[in-house]
């Protein structure tokens, strides 16, 4: 396992460098020019001129690129002209708030998606399935944005439940101190994740279902509770835990529409505003650290295989 | 001056356009109607769409007044503030950081705008009226007695910090910047004693135009920030050795205050930014944007701040303004600036207990043609800078813009029709817009077709509009030649693109083909820069980011940043002799004669259209559709510059 870990993080070194050459090579294609649009059109040349140079905007791409390697090799993932701060304090204060809000999300998500999927499958074909298979459906093809706004319009503008915006802390312990603003953009991400992994978990247990240990464990008068518990669980969840690995970066980065429609600022929502804005360097750092958080997503999928399934061996 | 986006934060500045554009929120929910908005004439004269209180007079509450009380204000959803240090950049030159933010806590030598009016207001200014002298080129300004937060006197002293930190700062990049103008144009500066502030310029200008264009852009600094460190001392009084005194201090000064300024985190605890002049002291800044500020217990202003804070709340979309306001109304949202899209919810939005302002801010939308474009008019065909340079063309595809019909029907009435540099709205006393006409911008395709008739175009409605007589086309325009241009609009915002859809249906009607292309906001400005027909650039022809211009921080509406040739805001690189001549007249005329001088340019602008004008936007504070006010808050009245003033804010029960 040690040696697979190694293997994997040189690879993981590799993949991370190929994404930036290639988001770096991307970014340079757009349309557009980083000093005017930061600069505006009233800048001057010479305004323009001493922003590219200051900024190593007109040296070639490699050159270009280089700079950008070194200061990334030195912790530095460089600095946004748009929001006139460096990228690392942008994510620090981002990626906490983005933490709480996709990690409670994919928390509450799996404590619901398991043990529905589990019973649809278990009851297939009754009315139990049909029903979890129809709110499925429908939350899955619901667009976030429209789940959002009917729960906002619902608990926070019809009924005043809760509030139409999340806490504006700048740290997670902050956002934490305030669940009330929480629950809208937390079950609003909550639903359309869910909707994915119940069908993954139904359709897992499904399979694991028609397994010969399984009509083993029963034929040996297994309490059913226990057949579940012990052999459908288990060995179920492989299939869940590749789609959680998968769903790590969404975590941290994927939450774009809830971030704007409930007042939550976060990384997706910088990475957007960049992007309108030609602002390199937070485009740069955000998908560094999406490729990062990519490759640890898929090992720690890895070693979940292997715990869950002991005949997985690396 | 600047320009500023429909669909975003006003800016100051075409850099400011930038980020304003970002920030007002413009465009509009598709319209069903889109398709037959060209049906309805515009004809008639411009017409003020502003309405709701607190224009000219402030709104007056539901009761009697009460001390304390929080005013919640909705920032610009992406455009936070980000800079503190009033000697801003083009980087950072923002509504957001100039208006509703520095303008608060540092005191300008004067201000302007109050009541909805663009004028100076001398009564609650730092300068009295500036005496002029030596043949107009010199200045002499007696201050009024103002105190710094810390304890220190507002003084001539602190008027030439600024000038010797601006002057040894790298100047061309203020946001105030225009070649050959301020602070280039400045000869002199001393402070003979501590009241009295003199400041002579290379040449005689109109008086009027250099308080309202030069002297506008001055701050006093304090004492405090004269230093190049925080280990440093604050200085205390001057020694004449302070680090402003030679170039390379004052150098090292701007570097240092613009280094502390980029540190966002520190400006609450800051002990350079905690000493101010103006009405309101920072409390605490979280990095987001909210900004919490709380009465200057020493400001010696007048009136005295009455609330117990004012918070400024940063958001992430404009549906979250939206969302705030209908689900917690003004308890949530004292003062709440309503994007364009929610425009038509604007009376449901008041009866959660509002007041709804429509304000026009100092502006005017127009997009500019490329009248050196390389782009030809046909595979193989000639430039077609050929045809724009021809005047009576501009002339013609400005009466193709059917500005009634789009205010009606994509913009909900939430815009004024504009014909020229001048804004209707707010109405100003130093122009005489009475005289100035809409005629040469309504809409009309019969106008359009005579004009092109006239001019040898044999116009073939729905197909393809051809030169017959080249002397009359106009020079470089050849016989069979067509008329087929691009016009790049911003993505994103369902009203332009339903303006620009109609406008290229109008101009099929006269046998011209406007193909229509689409890209982000910050593409179409960065494509329509000021370009040489040699450029590989310069393949643009016209680019409309759906905004304009908003006056700021130089407030006289004169054409020197846009018209000139070379200004850097001239995107089309229109040159006209007699355009120039106006202009200048607009500067170093007479003042008995800049109202007139004034309007005779903007006259000549509507007959001239080096731009295409369209619909400028209402709403105080950057093109947004409206402006909510708590009906509970008085003594609001919206600035004509966009500037928060919450000295004059208080609640009533």
């Amino acid at each position: 396992m040690t040696g697979f870990i190694i293997r994997r993080l040189g690879q993981a070194i590799v993949v991370v460098l190929g994404v930036t050459l290639i988001t770096f090579i991307l970014l340079h294609l757009l349309p557009g020019s980083l000093a005017r649009d930061i600069l505006g059109n009233r800048a001057t040349p010479q305004a323009i001129e001493q922003f590219n140079q200051q900024n190593h905007l007109n040296q070639p791409f490699f050159v270009q690129y280089w700079y950008f390697l070194d200061q990334l090799l030195h912790g530095n993932l460089g600095y946004s002209y748009q929001f006139n701060r460096s990228v690392d304090s942008l994510l620090k204060t981002d990626l906490p708030r983005d933490l709480v809000l996709g990690g409670l999300s994919l928390i509450f998500s799996l404590v619901i998606a398991i043990p529905t999927g589990i019973a649809q499958a278990v009851k297939r074909n009754s009315a139990v399935d049909y029903a979890g298979t129809g709110v499925s459906f429908l939350l899955y093809s619901m667009p976030q944005y429209a789940i959002a706004l009917l729960l906002i319009q619902f608990l926070s503008i019809s009924f005043h439940v809760f509030p139409a915006e999340a806490p504006q802390s700048t740290s997670a312990i902050g956002m934490l101190e305030h669940p009330a603003g929480l629950v809208l953009p937390v079950l609003s991400l909550t639903l359309v994740t869910y909707a994915a992994f119940s069908r993954y978990m139904r359709s897992s247990a499904i399979d694991t279902l028609a397994q010969d240990y399984i009509r083993t464990a029963r034929a040996k008068g297994l309490p059913e509770r226990l057949v579940l518990m012990r052999h459908l669980l288990r060995n179920s969840l492989v299939a869940v835990v590749t789609l959680v690995g998968l769903s790590i970066p969404l975590v941290l980065t994927g939450t774009l529409i809830i971030e704007q429609v409930f007042n939550y600022p976060g990384a997706g929502l910088e990475y957007f505003q960049a992007a309108l804005r030609n602002d390199y360097e937070v485009m740069l750092g955000i998908t560094v650290l999406v490729g990062v958080i990519t490759v640890v997503g898929n090992l720690m999928a890895d070693i979940g295989y292997a715990i869950l399934d002991p005949r997985i061996r690396y | 001056m600047q320009r500023f986006k429909r669909s975003t934060l006003a800016i100051i500045g075409v850099a400011l356009v930038v980020l304003f554009a970002a920030a007002c929120g413009s465009s509009s929910s598709s319209n069903s109607s889109s398709s037959n908005s060209s049906s309805s004439s515009s004809s008639s004269s411009a017409g003020l769409a502003t309405s709701g209180p607190g224009l000219t007079q402030p709104t007056t509450g539901s009761g009697s007044k009460v001390s304390g009380g929080t005013v919640y204000f909705t920032e610009g959803s992406d455009a936070p503030p980000n800079y503190i240090f009033p000697m801003y950049n083009f980087q950072v030159c923002s509504t957001t950081n100039a208006n509703q933010l520095m303008n608060m806590l540092y005191y300008p030598l004067y201000t302007y705008g109050e009541n909805y009016r663009p004028t100076v207001d001398y009564s609650h200014s730092i300068g009295q009226a500036p005496v002029t002298s030596n043949g107009g080129k010199t200045f002499t300004i007696h201050l009024n007695p103002y105190k710094w937060s810390d304890g220190e006197t507002v003084s001539a002293r602190d008027l030439v910090f600024w000038m010797n930190v601006m002057k040894a700062s790298p100047a061309t990049e203020w946001c105030g910047y225009a070649p050959g103008y301020f602070p280039d144009n400045v000869v002199s500066y001393s402070a003979p004693n501590p009241s009295t502030f003199v400041i002579t310029f290379n040449k005689a200008y109109d008086p009027e135009w250099v308080l309202y264009s030069e002297l506008s852009q001055i701050f006093p600094m304090p004492m405090a920030w004269d230093r190049t460190s925080l280990s440093q001392p604050a200085p205390t009084s001057d020694n004449g050795s302070l680090p402003d005194t030679t170039k390379s201090g004052a150098a090292a000064v701007y570097k240092f205050l613009d280094t502390q300024s980029k540190d966002l985190g520190s400006w609450a605890t800051s002990p350079l930014w905690s000493v101010v002049d103006g009405p309101m002291k920072l409390q605490s800044f979280n990095t987001d944007g909210r900004v919490v500020l709380v009465p200057n217990a020493d400001w010696s202003g007048t009136p005295k701040v009455s609330i117990s804070q004012l918070v400024e709340l940063p958001y992430t979309s404009e549906a979250a303004i939206y969302n705030t306001v209908k689900s917690s109304g003004p308890a949530g949202a004292t003062i709440a600036n309503i994007p364009s899209q929610y425009a038509p919810q604007l009376s449901s939005l008041g009866a959660e207990g509002y007041q709804v302002n429509k304000a026009a801010s100092y502006s005017f939308n127009y997009f500019p043609v490329n009248l050196n474009s390389n782009a030809t008019t046909s595979p193989g065909g000639e430039p077609v800078r050929y045809v724009f340079r021809q005047t009576y063309f501009r002339n013609a595809l400005q009466h193709l813009v059917d500005q009634q019909g789009w205010i009606h029907a994509f913009l909900y009435n939430t815009a004024v029709p504009t014909c020229g540099p001048i804004p209707f709205s707010p109405p100003s006393p130093l122009v005489d817009t009475s005289s100035i006409s809409f005629s040469p911008c309504s809409f009309s395709d019969a106008t359009a077709q005579q004009l092109l008739t006239s001019h040898g175009w044999k116009v073939v409605p729905n197909g393809t509009t051809t030169c017959q007589n080249p002397s009359l086309c106009g020079a470089g325009i050849k016989q069979g030649e067509g008329i087929s241009f691009n016009i790049d609009y911003q993505s994103g915002v369902v009203a332009v693109q339903d303006e620009m859809n109609d406008l290229a249906s109008n101009a099929k009607k006269v046998g011209i083909t406007i193909n229509l292309t689409t890209h982000p906001f910050s593409t179409v400005v960065a494509t329509g820069a000021p370009c040489m027909p040699s450029a590989a650039s310069c393949k643009w022809t016209a680019e409309n980011w759906g905004a304009g211009w908003i006056y700021g921080p130089s407030y006289l509406p004169t054409g020197e940043p846009l018209y000139n040739p070379g200004s850097a805001a001239n995107a089309g690189s229109y040159s006209d002799a007699q355009m120039t001549s106006l202009i200048g007249q607009t500067i170093t005329g007479p003042l008995s004669g800049e109202s007139a001088a004034l309007t005779t340019y903007a006259k000549y602008v509507s007959q001239q259209d080096p731009v295409i004008f369209g619909p400028t936007s209402v709403g105080t504070y950057g093109g947004y559709a409206a402006t909510l006010i708590s009906n509970k808050l008085a003594g609001y009245s919206a600035n004509a510059l966009g500037f928060l003033q919450p000295q004059y804010w208080y609640f009533t029960k």
